[in-house]
């Protein structure tokens, strides 16, 4: 099985910043102002699910698949031909567990919904896009702190890449919870930006894709995950990173190829440390490093949004920098990385390419 | 593509800790389905489940889902013999639901909550396994937790089965574990598909389902890994095939076409006909439409009366996020002793059901080719084709 270079044709966005597909990702990119409305103002304002869906389905399953839609418009590609789905995030549809639970501590078993049930578990948003979009390939939620959204675009990216599947929606979800905002804070997380959205891009091979005409957003010529000795919920020393070099090596590329990188800093101050050595042990100090995550705020969609940001990145030779203030740093247009890395060293780096 | 065989298994089951105990409670058809002691079950139709019984692994501190994953997982690799360097680069792929929720639900259920200590909000998510594996057996390779509902074992597996064939990985540890929770139990209770009598998959007469909680692991090797280091070889991961439904959050599709969909899919991939399958381990949870849907899938890809079916469930529950990958090494175990295990409780047959289920006693039969089916919430399916041995 020869591995070809995949192709992203499609990109969708809610989040509170930005809604909508690749063009007004890089319009924001380009020019990132305050912050919007809510992302759930955000869904139903832009009809993206219908009335049954808004009534039915809770909020996470809602932005999911309002992001897979506007994926799916944007590469114009038809879930017929063999669409598989890959959802990264890092706590699930978190308030209907709560909700669920809840019930029973006030009325007892009475109190239990069977509806909400099926929420409790991390892939119903994965199960309730399959069915809005039509996707009836390999589906897989990949749950993983901090890196889940990344993660997701690498494992379908694989998929793609590898022939398994024709196409793939790879996207990643969370919503803000009251709950793990509290906790977070008490274990000492709390000045760690968080935020909420969901981001998904649609993968498919180049070649196929420019065979049926799609326009080819950003070309993913490289993906790799592994883990670095950490232990759980801690932060390693070690700073080779065995996913850049795994990337680099299928995408053909040396270090110095690396004009820029969107890395996973989101001000969980020793983690981001951690991250500024590994990146400055495989790719020596000259790439700009863009962290969306100080600006955005840190959850599974923005993984993925920041991989529609390293294609739009690589098209325009822009890359939005935060350093007390936000400013657009033109940098060599071309090759870019996309680099997670988690709390017990779970880590991930993708090469993308301009189209 | 590289060829994918099993080196190590790894088992945390209702017959207590290791794989030989887990073989010998289901050689013998022994049901481990009992009263529950972890949760607390009043004012509910049912009050029974499979839970692990005797010591746990790993210390205290950690939560039960992860001992019973460290247990299982350290068991697997033990019995694989991976030295230290092949442990390093290996991949870890598991499959998880609960997570630390047992634990979790206790701090919640408190009538007046004070702040939750940190280690139990650390590993409440289902990725806090892979992360305690990964740190105690330092694997350093690709890791990453896959959340397929019931299925999620059985993905893990078929994931592991591809970083090794696409030659990312040379070896990988790859499973499910759950522990029972009180959310799962109280929302299949919520659902009504528990069965206040120990499950009775494929009966005419069956009342729904038991919950079970474990972990199975296997290893993974690449063929001509295995055969350089003179590895045992139990079983050739020949081909899988994973789909989904996109039909209901919770019902199958009725005509079980992901279903068949996933079964043929692995039969391509591991260059198989219909007729040299000769078991096939079902997801066989005992609820009435679960059964007779899968009944008929396999009715569709193999013919009426086409294989050997049985139900590990019927002895062992369903146990979540881990049922997918202890019925993989229950499968793996088939193939390796020539014994089909039982389908236990199974009094009257479905007509239903076109396929001998194996009742009460294990059978002897030669087995040279045999699937494993597992299927989720979310119409997640997945199949895993194993042959005897090497290939």
């Amino acid at each position: 099985m020869t591995r070809v270079d995949v192709a992203i044709t499609g990109l969708g966005v809610v989040t509170r910043a930005v809604t909508g597909d690749s063009a007004a990702l890089g319009a924001f990119l380009a020019s990132p102002s305050g912050l919007g409305d809510g992302a759930h103002g955000a869904v139903a304002g832009g009809n993206l699910v219908d009335a049954t869906e808004a009534r039915r389905l809770s909020r996470v399953c809602q932005l999911t698949i309002a992001a897979a839609r506007i994926a799916l418009r944007e590469a114009r590609l038809d879930p017929g031909v063999g669409l598989g789905l890959v959802v990264g995030t890092e706590f699930g549809d978190l308030a209907s567990t709560h909700a669920f639970a809840d019930g029973f501590l006030a009325r007892g078993p009475a109190g239990l919904s069977a509806l909400l049930f099926p929420n409790t578990v991390m892939n119903t948003m994965i199960a309730t896009t399959a069915i809005a979009v039509g996707a009836r390939e390999m589906a897989v939620t990949l749950n993983a702190p901090t890196v889940a959204g990344e993660l997701a675009v690498a494992r379908a990216a694989a998929a793609v890449g590898r022939g398994r599947v024709p196409a793939m929606l790879a996207g990643g979800v969370d919503e803000s919870d009251p709950v793990v905002e509290r906790e977070l804070t008490h274990l000492g997380l709390g000045t760690e930006r968080r935020g909420e959205g969901a981001t998904f891009v649609v993968l498919e091979p180049r070649e196929a894709a420019r065979a049926r005409g799609a326009t080819v957003l950003g070309t993913i010529s490289g993906a790799a995950w592994r883990a670095l000795p950490a232990r759980p919920w801690g932060v390693g020393r070690t700073r080779r990173s065995s996913a850049i070099e795994a990337a680099l090596r299928t995408a053909g590329a040396r270090p110095s190829d690396v004009g820029w990188v969107y890395a996973s800093g989101s001000r969980d101050e020793a983690r981001d440390r951690w991250e500024a050595h590994v990146l400055r042990e495989a790719l020596g100090t000259k790439p700009l490093v863009s962290s969306l995550g100080q600006m955005l705020g840190r959850d599974a969609g923005l993984g993925v949004l920041r991989v529609g940001a390293a294609a739009w990145t690589a098209r325009s030779g822009l890359l939005p920098v935060m350093n007390g203030t936000t400013r657009v740093e033109r940098v060599r247009s071309g090759r870019g990385l996309v680099h997670g890395l988690a709390r017990g060293g779970a880590h991930v780096a993708l090469v993308v390419d301009a189209a | 593509m590289k060829r994918v065989v099993i080196t190590g298994l790894g088992a945390a089951s209702p017959y207590g800790a290791g794989v030989v105990a887990y073989w010998k409670g289901l050689a013998a058809g022994l049901c481990a389905i009992r009263d529950l002691t972890l949760i607390e079950t009043d004012g509910f139709r049912c009050r029974i489940g499979a839970e692990v019984v005797g010591p746990l692994a790993g210390s205290a501190r950690r939560t039960r889902a992860d001992r019973l994953a460290i247990g299982a997982a350290g068991e697997a690799l033990a019995d694989a013999g991976l030295g230290t360097r092949d442990r390093r680069a290996a991949a870890l792929v598991v499959g998880a639901v609960g997570g630390g929720m047992l634990e979790a639900e206790a701090w919640y259920w408190q009538p007046t909550r004070e702040v939750a200590r940190p280690r139990t909000l650390r590993a409440v998510l289902p990725s806090a396994h892979a992360e305690a594996v990964a740190s105690r057996f330092r694997l350093e390779g690709p890791r990453h937790t896959v959340v397929t509902a019931c299925s999620s074992g059985a993905v893990a597996i078929a994931e592991a089965a591809e970083l090794i064939a696409d030659g990312v990985v040379d070896v990988a540890v790859a499973g499910g574990v759950d522990s029972i929770t009180r959310i799962c139990y109280m929302g299949f209770n919520a659902l009504k598909l528990l069965d206040p009598t120990p499950c009775r998959p494929f009966d005419r007469d069956r009342r729904g389902m038991s919950i079970g909680e474990g972990a199975g692991f296997m290893v993974l090797e690449s063929e001509a890994r295995a055969r350089a280091r003179r590895a045992r070889v139990y079983a050739t991961l020949a081909g899988h095939g994973m789909t989904t439904d996109a039909f209901h959050v919770t019902a199958p599709d009725p005509e079980g076409d992901g279903m068949v969909r996933a079964m043929r899919a692995a039969l391509r991939q591991g260059g198989a006909v219909p007729s040299e399958v000769q078991y096939a381990n079902a997801h066989g949870t005992g609820t009435p439409q679960n059964d007779r849907i899968e009944a008929r899938a396999l009715a569709s890809v193999f013919g009426e009366g086409g294989l050997l079916v049985s139900s590990s469930k019927s002895m062992i529950g369903h146990t979540m996020a881990a049922a997918g990958s202890l019925e993989a090494i229950a499968t793996v175990l088939a193939l390796e002793h020539g014994l089909v295990p039982p389908t236990a409780n199974l009094v009257t047959p479905d007509p239903e059901v076109p396929f001998d289920c194996v009742a009460h006693a294990a059978r002897p039969a030669p087995l040279a080719c045999a699937i494993s089916n597992s299927f989720g919430f979310g119409g997640q399916n997945v199949t895993l084709l194993f042959r005897r041995g090497v290939a």
